[in-house]
């Protein structure tokens, strides 16, 4: 199916485009540069709308913490201006080359569509943390605003949570305003080895119990770690940021509190954390790739029973940890030895064990998207949320012409 | 003030209602006399004042969900209510509905150093929260200055914030999880103690939805690690603008402080009189700014702001060197508004917020106004978020200075927004300033923001005539003009 694809320059020039789209019950598939167009299931039959031209940095002002940008700005131009004024977009949103290969590192909004966040999530939140306000267009074709462009704001209900991580299913979002902050002065980093996934957890937890401010935790398994050029055991790698002096002082206390602590310099630490935020470590696994968010002292039994599982299939299912143990990242096959959905029994096993979800961000499988036997990409919702989630979706999109399907039956 | 009118079946219907709602919850949980709704009929915004239909207080999620789905079912209005320390008006009852009160739900289930969170009932209030988890180093990081009494169901209602939040955000950046009912009585839980949510984001929606949108049961809160230090600096300006440059200055140098306030000429007084602070009275404008973290840090953040305020032109600067020292920079800040209390008979207290760069812009406005009006006003800000209050000094028994002093704040709001900020950095729309709303936002902006409450609640009956200033029949808002063709999901409810 090769339908015409469309780039319109302007929100103006979109409204005919979904206009047509209602009357015509013909869905459009929204993408910015379609860097992450492997998350979630392919709209069928859709005209393809790349947003990649609604570019350009509207206002900027450091000294505000924020930042008007267009949608389709590139990551990269972001990126670039914010490191010339020292600051950055603290939830630290991943380049998705690594994983999801191409050239492009993406586009603004489809950082905020996929909520993608990085390492740092843990103790500064996520994508969703950061946007203050947008302009968009509804899948009613109408032009609204919601948010603001100030870093305090409560006034109406806060649709920029609703727009971050809706994969576009509910609206397109044109100008978008984010709150940055100042990039630390210093990053470095400290390892640990750990006998397991268990004991890395605890030793997190109780860093996190010091007032030595880490501001990232991974748990890198022995092979893992080898691939980030760290030797031996399980690792745990602990960050610290901000003033050299404030940093240096806390290495010290760590180094000497836990045992067998090595530091690492900022040039290894920002390699190490560049790997970690990007899933480069799993990269090249032909297998599909997941990411499992759970409560970080659930991350060891949650992987224990996967593991069990993966023993008995006779199969590897490399993984590791991100968010001091809450995010799961593995390469897993699709099948279990009982013939059943691996899919299925993961996100069995994190219910089991006090909740979260999990999602498959790629798959190994060709016929993406088709095969109605693949376990679905996004977490099932219970009854509750699908009614709430379908109503929302109808509120915004009542014809279903934006993304439709892209995270579940018709949303 | 225009309240949605009463719906003069469902109060003729009021025995009948008691009845059905005592075979819900123990007849002494349902508030009938006339007395005893007395104690509900306002919440922090007090010049607003309604007697409730009935007073419900429930102590089980299965008895709110019972009560939730019997209003709905018999078309009945419902205005839930925490501790009722709104400064908007979240919790004004109305005479037609039951108002649904939280206070029972007074327990904290789960305390889970492992995953650095707190499970606790709504009516929890917010500072019991930090005394559960101190002894072992932790804190709840949002702290609005209601701490003492306010509940954390009603911190997450109306996504309050703090003198903190520049550095550890509001309720929504430290909120993990909740339990709520919706209107039609369904339990739903959304988040828990993992991070994000992989669908949509309802739990982001549900925070600072004012009550409109679900009544909270249980939230999950974030705990963190008490900062090691706690530093202050007490710095007196000549001029307001100087002491605005001086907080980009700072913010400029990629120091982001725990907290950043600043008072004005009128408040430094009244507070130095109230509670004898040291705040030189003769500066403009005075900065109070907080470090925190590893002592080495805030020692040495201590020396860069030093030397930046100077820089900037300040006219005193005092640095704490003891924790007492500290608490004495903070007393006058903390005591400003009962300060302001004490030279003015009654005081209505503001909550926009501009960007940070137009505050001496609005200071001047400010002082227009105020000579317009005839009426003192006070400020103290969050000058690190560029969150304003000011406080508009009146006398309620002086015929027509009521309406004065709001038409005062009015004009400070529509000025904020003009200035490219917005109408409430924290304390909410509720019914203060609900009809301000057109100013912020187009028709179309505040139909989208109906149509959302319409997937929640599409009879309008949960705490109806708040935020929005029209109320919109939801079929009214579905309706969509499509050219040709057929609906798909025709079983789906449009909105």
């Amino acid at each position: 199916m090769t339908k015409p694809s469309l780039r319109p320059e302007t929100l103006a020039e979109i409204l005919p485009i979904m206009a047509e789209a209602m009357a015509t019950q013909q869905p459009l598939a929204i993408v910015g540069a379609n860097t992450k167009s492997a998350i979630g299931y392919a709209v069928a039959d859709a005209t393809l709308v790349q947003l990649d031209r609604w570019t350009g940095v509207l206002d900027y002002q450091p000294e505000e913490l924020v930042l008007t940008a267009r949608a389709g700005t590139p990551m990269a131009e972001i990126n670039d201006l914010l490191e010339t004024n020292h600051q950055m977009l603290a939830f630290e949103p991943p380049d998705p080359r690594p994983l999801f290969g191409g050239d492009h590192q993406g586009t603004l909004g489809g950082v905020l569509a996929s909520n993608a966040s990085g390492p740092r999530r843990l103790t500064a939140g996520a994508a969703r943390d950061f946007l203050l306000g947008f302009e968009a267009a509804s899948g009613r074709g109408e032009r609204f605003r919601a948010g603001g462009k100030v870093v305090k704001n409560v006034t109406g209900y806060d649709l920029s949570k609703l727009m971050v991580g809706s994969f576009g299913t509910l609206a397109l979002m044109d100008e978008v305003t984010l709150k940055t902050l100042p990039r630390p002065e210093t990053a470095i980093s400290l390892t640990f080895p750990a006998a397991d996934f268990s004991a890395a957890q605890n030793m997190i937890s109780a860093i996190f119990a010091t007032p030595y401010e880490a501001s990232a935790a991974a748990i890198l398994p022995s092979d893992m770690a080898a691939k980030a050029g760290l030797s031996g055991d399980m690792q745990v790698v602990i960050r610290l940021e901000g003033f050299a002096v404030s940093v240096a002082d806390r290495a010290e206390h760590l180094l000497k509190a836990f045992d067998q602590g090595e530091k690492r310099d900022e040039t290894e630490s920002r390699r190490l954390w560049q790997d970690i935020r990007d899933t480069h470590l799993l990269a090249d696994e032909d297998a599909d790739i997941w990411k499992i968010s759970c409560a970080p002292s659930s991350g060891a039994e949650v992987i224990a029973s996967l593991m069990a599982e993966m023993t008995a299939a006779d199969k590897s299912c490399p993984y590791y940890a991100d968010w001091a143990g809450g995010l799961i990242w593995m390469a897993a096959p699709q099948y279990t030895s009982a013939g059943g959905n691996f899919g299925d029994m993961m996100r069995e096993v994190v219910a089991q064990h006090g909740g979260g979800f999990a999602m498959r961000v790629r798959t190994a499988d060709t016929n993406q998207g088709l095969n109605p036997h693949v376990v679905p990409p996004f977490q099932p919702l219970d009854a509750g949320r699908l009614a709430l989630h379908q109503r929302i979706k109808a509120a915004f999109d009542p014809i279903g012409i934006l993304n439709p399907g892209r995270m579940h039956q018709g949303i | 003030m225009q309240m949605p009118e009463p719906d003069a079946s469902v109060i003729a219907r009021r025995e009948a209602i008691l009845t059905s709602l005592r075979k819900i919850v123990p007849a002494a949980s349902v508030v009938d006399s006339e007395e005893g709704r007395r104690a509900y009929d306002a919440d922090g915004l007090s010049a607003y004042r309604q007697l409730p239909l009935v007073v419900v207080l429930p102590e089980t999620v299965q008895q709110v969900s019972d009560i939730m789905r019997y209003c709905h079912r018999e078309g009945i209005k419902v205005v839930p209510r925490g501790s009722g320390t709104s400064l908007s008006g979240g919790a004004l009852p109305l005479a037609d509905a039951v108002l649904l009160a939280m206070g029972k739900f007074n327990r904290i289930l789960d305390i889970d150093y492992a995953n650095r969170c707190v499970v606790a009932q709504p009516g929890v209030t917010n500072l019991a929260i930090t005394h559960a988890v101190e002894d072992e180093g932790f804190y709840y990081a949002p702290d609005p200055s209601s701490q003492i009494a306010c509940s954390v169901g009603g911190n997450v209602a109306e996504n309050s914030g703090g003198v903190h939040c520049l550095k550890y955000g509001l309720t929504t950046n430290n909120l993990l999880g909740v339990e709520m009912v919706t209107m039609e009585g369904e339990v739903v839980r959304l988040g828990g103690k993992h991070l994000d949510a992989g669908d949509y984001d309802l739990l982001g929606i549900m925070t600072g939805s004012e009550g409109l949108l679900g009544v909270i049961t249980e939230v999950s809160l974030r705990i963190l690690q008490k900062p090691a230090t706690r530093r202050a600096l007490l710095v007196g300006f000549d001029e307001t603008a100087t002491a605005a440059q001086a907080v980009g200055d700072i913010i400029a140098a990629g120091i982001i402080p725990a907290g950043m306030e600043m008072m004005d000429h009128l408040a430094i007084n009244a507070a130095e009189d109230f509670v004898h602070a040291g705040y030189p009275r003769d500066a403009a404008a005075l900065l109070i700014i907080e470090l925190d973290g590893p002592e080495v840090e805030v020692d040495a953040l201590i020396g860069r702001v030093d030397a930046i305020v100077n820089q900037a032109g300040a006219s005193s600067i005092k640095i704490s060197m003891t924790e007492e020292e500290r608490m004495r920079f903070w007393a006058g800040r903390k005591a400003a508004f009962p300060a302001v209390g004490r030279i003015s008979p009654d005081y209505l207290c503001m909550d926009g917020t501009i960007p940070r760069r137009a505050l001496p812009d609005m200071m001047v406005r400010m002082a227009t106004l105020s000579q317009k009006y005839g009426l003192r006003v006070a400020n103290v800000f969050h000058a690190g978020d560029g969150n304003l209050h000011p406080l508009i000094l009146f006398d309620a028994n002086e015929p027509g200075e009521l309406q004065r002093a709001e038409d005062f704040g009015a004009d400070i709001l529509r000025a904020c927004v003009e200035m490219g900020g917005v109408l409430t950095g924290e304390h909410g729309v509720g019914v203060e300033k609900r009809d301000l709303m057109p100013i912020q936002f187009s028709e179309d902006d505040l139909k989208q923001q109906q149509r959302l409450k319409c997937a929640f609640d599409a009879n309008h009956l949960l705490n109806p005539g708040k935020v929005f200033p029209q109320l919109h029949r939801c079929a009214e808002l579905g309706r969509l003009h499509v050219h040709q063709g057929k609906m798909p999901f025709p079983d789906l409810p449009r909105f």
